[in-house]
């Protein structure tokens, strides 16, 4: 019973790593990034079912707040970003290789 | 026998969005299969019996942060020139799972070995507010106030990174 939210979990976080290493659209890679958190709180909630201990749960309730306050900080990135190139490609925004 | 049926639906419909996100060329599919994705999540943590958590996801996740995407998205107006080209999407993609697979086959073959794989029965306040609330305000007090010092600075730094520069012009 476990084992398949746990299976379920795994398969999740293989597709949003690979919307993250094959995908150049920088929206399609933010939201691929909240999917492999969402696979991790579902393996929380599993292995907190498992034990039967509330742990799971509070450790879910952080990365959700992690989560926000990360969708905040992306966001308002991926608008500066737009403003300055008025593209979406993760290939543009290529300024560090000199 | 329904627990089953339901976590199958559930299961197959939290991938389909899942692949439908990695699939779609436009952001706002991939938004909304991951609402699809969202939501199937929450009737998993209800079949879980994690009730705070199920009524969290559908608020927080697939409510709030999902809600702010779409408006972002909508906000920036994407039409169909702005998207990047993406050509060689299918090699990447054949790469991509040809990379990720060993890993996510390793993972399955660990987590066969785990114990507990049968049914057991759990109280009736399991996962309800007053159980986590307890445990989140005693033994998890100081990441809490880390994540609540977190999200202010994550505001505050939104506030600095989008805003308009009146001085700085």
């Amino acid at each position: 019973m476990i084992q398949d939210y746990l299976v379920l979990s795994i398969v999740l976080f293989c597709l949003g790593m690979l919307g993250v290493i094959t995908r150049r659209n920088v929206f399609t890679v933010f939201m691929s990034v909240e999917l492999m958190l969402n696979a991790a709180n579902l393996a929380f909630i599993a292995f907190s079912r498992l034990h039967q201990t509330m742990d799971g749960h509070v450790l879910a309730m952080l990365v959700m707040a992690v989560a926000a306050a990360e969708a905040a900080l992306a966001l308002a990135v991926v608008i500066l970003l737009h403003k300055h190139k008025s593209r979406l490609d993760t290939n543009v925004f290529s300024l560090l290789k000199g | 026998m329904i627990t089953e049926l339901l976590f199958n639906g559930f299961a197959i419909l939290a991938v389909l969005g899942a692949v439908g996100l990695v699939l779609f060329r436009h952001p706002m599919n991939g938004a909304m299969s991951l609402v699809v994705t969202m939501v199937s999540l929450a009737g998993l943590y209800a079949l879980l019996s994690a009730k705070l958590i199920f009524a969290l996801q559908l608020i927080v996740y697939a409510g709030a942060i999902m809600s702010l995407i779409l408006f972002i998205i909508m906000f920036l107006n994407l039409q169909e020139k702005d998207l990047p080209e993406e050509s060689g999407r299918w090699y990447y993609l054949l790469g991509g799972v040809v990379v990720i697979a060993p890993i996510a086959l390793f993972l399955v073959k660990i987590v066969k070995t785990l114990p507990g794989s049968e049914a057991t029965i759990v109280g009736g306040g399991f996962g309800g507010i007053k159980e986590v609330g307890l445990v989140l305000f005693q033994d998890w007090l100081l990441p809490f106030e880390i994540v609540s010092i977190l999200l202010l600075i994550a505001l505050v730094g939104a506030v600095v990174l989008a805003g308009k520069r009146r001085l700085g012009k």
